[in-house]
Order: C-alpha cells, then structure tokens, then sequence
C-alpha cells in the first residue's frame, strides 16, 4: 500500500512525535494514510510496537475533521479475543483497564497517544500470558509458573496458517545495564540481550518432551558490537527446563563481554587492545591484538565525541581481529 | 429467545443504497443506527413427501433472518458511545424516541475509510454493551417481530486501500453473540424486487406510516369531555389531515361521477396541474434547506479546523 504520507494535522503529528522520541520501547511507523474525503490530511497510521521479540501491527485511527475525539484502535487479525476496553454493565476494577487515557481525552495533551499505547501493551502482555496458561501442555504450565516470577519476561503464542501452534518466551539476560558499560553510548534505548525459547505445543503427555528452539538476540544497537550468532550456547540437556537452563548461559555469557577505558581517558589518549574471549593460542591463553593506537583521535575534540570516534572504530576493529582469530584459528 | 444464530442478515436496497451514499458524501468516518426486524424466514421449497428423507432435511432450529428496513446516520462519530465504548442511554434514547412502530433497533453500523474489515476496540465494547441485558430502552409495540432479540447487527463500511481497484466500497456484516463475546461474520443479502425474496414480502412493513390521529372528531358529546389540551391537538391533527388533502375533498370527489362525469376531464387535468405545483414547492423548500445545510457544514469545517489548528 504505497500511499504519499501526506500532512498529519499539528494535533495528531505532536502526539505520534512524542511517542515515537520518548517512549521507551522502540516503537515504529509503519504506514500513514488519511482517512478522509478529499485525503488533503492524513488522520491513520499503523504502529510497529516491540512485543515479545517481534513486533505487533496495531491501526491507530483518529479522525482529521473532528480533532477533539480520542483515536480508535484495529488490532491484528490473530487477536480478535483481545479486547482490553472494560464492558458497561459488568463489574470492572481491574488495575491494568486503560481508563485513564481514553477517559477525558484532551487532544492537546501531547503524551496520551503514548500513555495509551503503553497501557494497552501492558495489557495486551497479560491477555498473552492468559492464553498461554490456558494452553492444555503440562510442560509450557510448569515453565510458566517457574520462570514468569522473572522480570521482563514477555511470552506469547505463534500460530500461522499451515504451522503448529508455538510458544515463545523472551527472557532478558544479564542484569548489567548495558548502556552504562559503554562510556558515551550514543543508544537512545535500552539495550538488552535476549534469550528467545521457543516450545511447540503439545497437548500430549510425553515423558521426553523435545528441547525447545533456543537463540540469543540482541537488540539493534548491540548486534554492530557484539554478534550473537557466535556465542557457542551450552547445550539443552533433554528433560530440562528454562530455569535450569538460564543460569548455566548467563555465566557463559557474562564471561564473553569486556569493555575496559584507563581512567586516564580523556586527558591521555587510551591505548586500546582487543583480547577475544573465544579464541585462544595454542597456549590456551585468550588471543590479543598488538595495541592500537593508529585510530582517529583528537584532543581537541569534545569528549562525547572522542568517546564516539573511539566506538565507531572499535566496532569496525572488532569486527576484523575476529575475522583474523577465525583465520589463524583454521 | 435470545442469542439465537442468526442464518444471514438482509436489508433493502434503496436502504443500502442510502447508508452508503451518506456515509460516502460524508467529510470524516461516521456511524448510526439500524432498524429492522428478525422473523423466521418461511422457506420456499416445502416438500410434498412426509417419506423418512424428508423429515432428516427438514432442520429443527429456526432460520432467523435479522431484515434491515430503515437507518439513522449521525454524520460524526462517538454519537452514542464515548471514547471507551460506553453507551450514552439518553442520546440513544433520544434517538429512539420519535419511531413509530415497526422499527425497532436490530443493531448499528460504522463507516470507516481505508481501514480493515475488522471490529476495532471500541466497536467491540459499544456493540458488547447494545447487547447486554442491563441496556434498558424504552420497548416498542412491534407486532410484525415476535422475537425479543436484543440489537445485535453490527456492519461495516470501508473502503479498499488502493484506489486503483473497481469498486469503491466494501462492507461485511456481523452478528455479535453475546454468549461467546465474538463477532460472526454473515452474509448480507440485497432485497430488490424479484422472485428470490418472496419470502420477504409476507414480513414487510412500510416506513412511512401514516400518523395516528384519533376518530370520532364531529361528535359532540365526545368533544366536551376533552379537555382544552386535547381539543387544541385535535385540531392542530385536523388541519395537518386537512392540509394533506387539499384539493381532494371530498365534495370534488363526488364531483368526478354521475352526470357531471362530463367535465371529468377538465377537473383531471385541474388536480394534477395542483399536485405537480405542490411537488414544485417541496421541490425548492427542499433545495433552499439543503443549502443552508450546506453553509452550515461549511461553517461547521471551519471551526474544527481551528480547534485543529490548522489555520
């Protein structure tokens, strides 16, 4: 649907703008359209929203000619059960119902369109773990009760037309904050690796159920730094389970992520060495690179923007001694 | 009686012709009312034979037909519902409240362009609660339906993303089950005049009604037991009668038979040189008030467009 995104009126473009600079979850745009006669204003647009390693497509639809009515919203086709607006008539109360944003809707306010994304996602993760838990698999129910006590554990059901029915749990590893590691990271949010699990349902008992799909991903930012595609996974030793399993790969991981500066940074310029955690000589010390020094550097520069330069040319630095340590490794 | 499957939904073709055009000449999205009726259709094919054959064809559950005959569209959104989907039980009521019979609320629709087929958040809520047992308004004497089903008719208008396809628009109709919570999508027939609907006819029912005026007006032991209100009606109802039937008394009537049937012709041509003056007439009230209609909706554009801050 290649439309020309014509102008969304002041109103509706400060509340997608302010969604889309403060929240924190990378939310995208997807399309924007207008809904109206002469189409001269765009009034809808679809929302990619993070969920569960992926994304969910919701159609958030205002109306450009009246401006003072709060959005309405088309959710994807696979979640026709999910409906998050409390009914009249029956007893409400609960804590998660989005009442507060679409109750008293002032169009001017430019964070509602945010609050109310926020709120439906939260409770569009509890309507996810519902229906997981009313799944009829003993083992995802054992899962579930052992490992959601987790925080951040986002877990929803993949169904497709022709492929059995799944479960995927995203499980944030590491409870370092990574931003914090990398002195003036220019990442605007969160940076997380995640383990992704992914468990086929099956409604019948087993006494050797099969090892789930198991893969590290990272989210965007990392993926240039730090490519988990290498990172050797310990094996899922059948008849295991996340909680076991979880512990035994953090260690694994937490050992392969090093990020050192001398303190003498930024009056003395750094003296940089790259020493890699899966490779080692034949001494079976970890393999090192002779120190760098050759890198674009200034001392004249802002420190923000030394400590950029530094990243971007560690990234490009990384990337070929690893291709050197697989060389010299063959 | 309630929440019974409906086997599809029908609606008249000028009807359909109407709600689309209003919906299609309308600025932004719109929404409105359906009325109609629900009986079970008589199915045409009765089979002679009472053999064993026959007896396992013949179905047991009725074969409800949810008919569309007439609609209410508000020109806007959020017209009886706010922004959570809650129903607004007076300006439903009001809407409701000058329907003569034979027009019950079987449901509502939304127009919607360029959006998919498929109820969003708030449709679901507003037609959950239009079907729920605590929305109490105000019964109506409809003696056509003998079933009390509880509006459950929900359409949608829309149209196709790319322009470049045939057709302009797009609607699917759904029942919405209150016992499951879930929107069954029904086939929507088209009435139009043919032998395929016969089975239509027998549960027709006119929308103009005539208006009910009470008898027994040049009785005048009646009339002093009325009191001034009543008698002021009366004859407000009088002169409204009388209006209608200008030109047509009686007494001119008589004039058309017997020996004066001669000047029969003459009196004809009289009458209908009257009648196309009166259409003349409503003809140009009609268009003097859908101007000022329009400068109102021009007027109307503007302010939301301030408030929009587009100027």
């Amino acid at each position: 649907m290649a439309m020309a995104a014509n102008a969304l009126p002041p109103l509706i473009a400060s509340q997608l703008n302010y969604l889309l600079t403060h929240s924190p979850l990378p939310v995208k745009v997807d399309q924007i359209w207008s809904g109206c006669k002469n189409s001269f204003l765009s009034d809808r647009f679809t929302l990619l929203i993070p969920f569960c390693l992926d994304y969910i497509r919701w159609d958030v639809i205002y109306n450009a000619q009246f401006p003072l009515a709060a959005p309405d919203i088309i959710f994807s086709p696979e979640d026709e059960n999910f409906h998050p607006l409390p009914i009249s008539g029956e007893g409400g109360g609960e804590v998660q119902s989005p009442r507060s944003s679409l109750r008293d809707w002032n169009s001017k306010d430019p964070s509602r369109l945010m609050s109310l994304i926020h709120e439906l996602r939260d409770v569009y993760m509890s309507y996810q773990r519902k229906r997981v838990g009313e799944l009829d698999d003993e083992r995802l129910k054992f899962e579930i009760s052992t490992i959601l006590s987790r925080e951040g554990i986002e877990v929803g059901i993949i169904s497709g037309a022709d492929k059995p029915e799944e479960v995927k749990f995203a499980v944030p590893l590491l409870d370092m904050d990574l931003n914090k590691l990398v002195d003036g990271c220019p990442w605007k949010h969160q940076q997380k690796i995640y383990l992704q699990v992914v468990f086929p349902v099956s409604r019948k008992y087993s006494s050797a159920p099969c090892a789930p799909r198991v893969k590290l991903i990272s989210s965007s930012e990392i993926k240039a730094l730090f490519s988990t595609d290498d990172v050797r996974l310990p094996p899922w030793v059948d008849g295991m389970c996340m909680a076991e399993y979880l512990p035994t790969l953090e260690e694994t991981l937490k050992a392969q992520v090093h990020f050192f500066l001398s303190t003498q940074f930024p009056k003395q310029q750094p003296v940089l060495m790259l020493q890699s955690s899966q490779h080692f000589n034949s001494q079976g010390a970890p393999i090192m690179s002779p120190p760098l020094v050759d890198y674009p550097w200034s001392p004249r520069w802002e420190i923000s923007q030394m400590a950029e330069r530094i990243f971007d040319f560690l990234v490009e630095e990384s990337l070929s001694f690893k291709k050197y340590c697989n060389e010299t490794q063959l | 009686m309630d929440d019974l499957p409906l086997q599809k939904i029908a609606i008249s073709g000028p009807t359909l012709a109407s709600i689309i055009q209003r919906f299609s000449s309308s600025p932004g999205d719109v929404d409105g009312l359906l009325f109609g009726h629900v009986a079970h259709l008589t199915p045409s094919d009765l089979p002679d034979d009472d053999g064993p054959e026959s007896s396992s064809i013949r179905s047991d559950s009725p074969t409800l037909v949810a008919t569309i005959t007439s609609y209410y569209c508000s020109g806007t959104v959020n017209s009886f519902y706010d922004s959570l989907g809650r129903i607004d039980v007076n300006a439903l009521s009001l809407l409701l409240s000058d329907r003569g019979p034979g027009r019950s609320l079987i449901g509502w629709f939304t127009g919607r362009r360029k959006t998919p087929l498929r109820p969003s958040m708030r449709e679901f809520s507003v037609s959950a609660s239009l079907c729920s047992k605590t929305l109490n308004l105000s019964p109506h004497e409809d003696f056509l339906s003998s079933l009390n089903s509880p509006p459950c008719v929900f359409i949608i208008f829309s149209t196709p993303f790319s322009d470049q396809l045939v057709h302009t628009h797009e609607h699917r109709a759904f029942q919405f089950r209150r016992s499951t919570g879930v929107f069954e999508p029904k086939s929507m027939d088209v009435i139009n005049i043919g032998p395929a609907f016969r089975g239509h006819y027998g549960t027709f029912c006119p929308s103009s009604p005539f208006p009910w005026l009470s008898c027994g007006l040049s009785d005048t032991e009646g009339k002093s037991h009325m009191n001034l209100n009543q008698m002021r009606r009366i004859s407000k109802d009088q002169k409204t009668l009388d209006s209608c039937a200008e030109g047509f008394e009686f007494g001119r009537m008589s004039s058309l038979m017997g020996s004066e049937a001669v000047n029969y012709t003459s009196k004809l041509e009289n009458l209908y040189e009257k009648m196309l003056a009166k259409l003349e007439e409503l003809a140009r009230l009609v268009e003097k008030s859908s101007d000022k209609v329009l400068e109102q909706e021009n007027r109307n554009i503007k302010l939301r467009q301030k408030v929009a801050g587009l100027e």
